[in-house]
């Protein structure tokens, strides 16, 4: 039987008096594209941030693909194949985009920690202007990152986040903050990620989120309140409940 | 390097290096002398110190305390091994063999300063280091047997380069500014690797750096074990400059000097601190001179204060402030701006 690319059994985290998740299980199947739903302060980042290793579980664990993550620090996790992306965009602001994408490609590579310049034929630099030309971004390659639009912003976050070749790429919130002309630019480059890919993705817009999905999980105060395929979620009572209140 | 940055990096060193030559044809054979020792190889040596802090604060963001402490080891290293030093504390080594040696220890000694100070940033990091840096004085100041305590290791006259003497101020303000060149450049070098562009993700983006993969721990540790280098080569120059170390060039007054050099220079690019440290040696030498014995460091006080008030970014701020008034575009000290904005989105991001 296939092993499940992320498996939650029991994950709980807490802030001081605060639950901020509870008793979270669930399996993700590799090559499943899995949407996270929910309101404000469901527990979805704090979820994200717990898988990638941003902070510990209080109790529970997590797997990735077989082999236990729950006590690994985050860039151990990256290196086994979780790549991710944050609600806000958190790139290299003094960076161009080209160096800002080489970092993200050679992060995972044993060669890493390097005081040497990459050389006219490196590889890593080669597969960050690829990167870039398929996230749209290869007018740019130069341009320091500080200087891109909101949009272009997102993309180089996706790109970032493809360029470890992980085998589960985690997505907080991409459309934030996308004007509505940018969306659908976002959910083609969505559909185009290969299938061998698992993606987990946080995403408040149903017309991003539903259309990407196989499954979705909806949250509500840190704990799973359904699970079901995209089809049935926006009938669902409970869903209903949540997003339109209990007297609809 | 942009072209045209590297045109200003030669023009500017091709001047420096012709300028003991210069000097005598402007100002008495005794006052170019003068200059050339006393105000811009002092300038030059203290300028390396403050390049190490620079490098630290323009690239990754750390502002550490710490340098002037790293240099002292350098300096004392070369004091007590090298043959010829009095009082004679072990001896007996070259200078071929000592000041390499120096070197390792202030890198060292550096890297010791950046496993310390691993998790600690901002105020807590200058604490840190100011701590580490007062603790060392202390051990060397009390430790007489070691470092000969208040009066420290003298006679450290420095070699002779191919028949060449230390002592000759063209000489050694020749090997100063070479020291410099290598070490500037080296660093613009460096920014452009792997290493240095992780360097600056650290400074915008901790966080981030770590999600892709890179432990931000030990490049942090990197960081300050090249910084502890470019000290240790600044504190080599420096012990031979002053023929000798005591406790007192890496006392609290000497620290908060380089740290003086480094703001009013400018911390968004390597070259501020060689432009701090000239400012701060003329001011130095000459404000006694202009105002009063007694008040000098008043006068001090108020100039690096209009500095810093005129442009927060430092005298390579007005540059850039200049350039882009005369409409000459933007260049590129993106250090202290990019640290700044990307400090700020960090700080949104990590509230919970």
């Amino acid at each position: 039987m296939t092993a499940p690319a992320i498996r939650l059994r029991g994950v709980s985290r807490r802030f001081g008096a605060l639950q901020a998740l509870r008793d979270v299980s669930f399996d993700v199947m590799p090559g499943e594209r899995r949407a996270v739903l929910g309101p404000n302060g469901a527990g979805k980042t704090t979820l994200f941030n717990t898988i990638c290793g941003d902070f510990p579980p209080t109790s529970g664990s997590i797997e990735l693909f077989d082999r236990d993550i729950t006590r690994l620090r985050p860039h151990e996790r990256t290196r086994l194949g979780i790549g991710r992306t944050y609600q806000t965009s958190l790139l290299f602001n003094g960076l161009s985009v080209l160096e800002n994408l080489f970092i993200a490609v050679r992060g995972v590579r044993p060669n890493r920690f390097s005081f040497l310049r990459p050389s006219a034929g490196d590889g890593g630099m080669a597969k960050a202007r690829d990167l870039a030309d398929r996230m749209r971004l290869s007018h740019l390659i130069d341009a320091e990152v500080v200087n891109l639009s909101h949009g272009q912003r997102r993309q180089l976050e996706v790109g970032m986040a493809m360029a470890g070749d992980p085998r589960v790429l985690m997505l907080d919130e991409p459309a934030a903050g996308l004007s509505p002309g940018d969306r659908p630019e976002l959910l083609r480059l969505l559909r185009e990620l290969p299938r061998t890919l698992t993606l987990v993705l946080i995403e408040h817009d149903m017309d991003i989120a539903l259309p990407a999905a196989d499954i979705v999980t909806v949250m509500k105060d840190g704990e799973v309140v359904v699970e079901a395929p995209p089809d049935r979620i926006e009938d669902d009572p409970v869903v209903q409940a949540i997003y339109l209140g209990d007297g609809h | 390097m942009h072209s045209r940055a590297i045109l200003a990096t030669l023009v500017v060193l091709a001047l420096l290096l012709a300028l003991p030559w210069l000097l005598p044809q402007f100002l008495p054979a005794n006052q170019a002398q003068f200059w050339t020792a006393n105000i811009l190889g002092r300038a030059i040596v203290f300028g390396i110190i403050a390049m190490s802090l620079t490098f630290l604060a323009t690239y990754g963001g750390f502002i550490s305390l710490a340098q002037m402490m790293v240099a002292g080891v350098a300096g004392y290293t070369l004091a007590i091994f090298v043959d010829g030093a009095l009082p004679r504390i072990v001896g007996g080594w070259g200078y071929a063999a000592a000041i390499p040696l120096s070197l390792v220890a202030a890198t060292v000694m550096g890297l010791v300063v950046g496993a310390i100070s691993v998790r600690t940033r901002d105020i807590y990091l200058l604490m840190i280091t100011l701590a580490l840096a007062m603790g060392v004085f202390r051990f060397i100041e009390t430790n007489i047997a070691w470092f000969n305590g208040y009066e420290g290791i003298r006679n450290v006259v420095g070699p002779t380069l191919f028949g060449l003497d230390f002592r000759n101020a063209f000489v050694f303000y020749h090997v100063a500014l070479g020291t410099a060149a290598a070490l500037f450049l080296g660093i613009l070098y460096l920014v452009k690797t792997p290493f240095g562009l992780v360097l600056q993700g650290i400074r915008d983006n901790p966080r981030r750096v770590a999600a892709l993969g890179y432990s931000v721990g030990l490049h942090r540790i990197a960081a300050f074990g090249v910084a502890g280098f470019i000290a240790g080569c600044g504190g080599v120059l420096s012990t031979i400059y002053n023929i000798g170390i005591s406790p007192g060039s890496i006392g609290l007054g000497a620290t908060v000097n380089i740290l003086i050099m480094s703001v009013v220079g400018g911390l968004g690019h390597p070259a501020g601190a060689f432009i701090g440290s000239l400012i701060f040696t003329v001011f130095d030498t000459f404000a006694a001179t202009i105002y009063d014995r007694d008040r000098f460091n008043t006068l001090i006080g108020l100039v690096f204060l209009v500095i810093v008030l005129v442009s927060p970014d430092g005298a390579i701020g007005i540059g850039a402030k200049l350039r882009r008034l005369l409409g000459a575009g933007r260049n590129h000290p993106r250090g202290a701006e990019g640290s700044r904005a990307s400090q700020q989105q960090a700080g949104e991001e990590t509230t919970p």
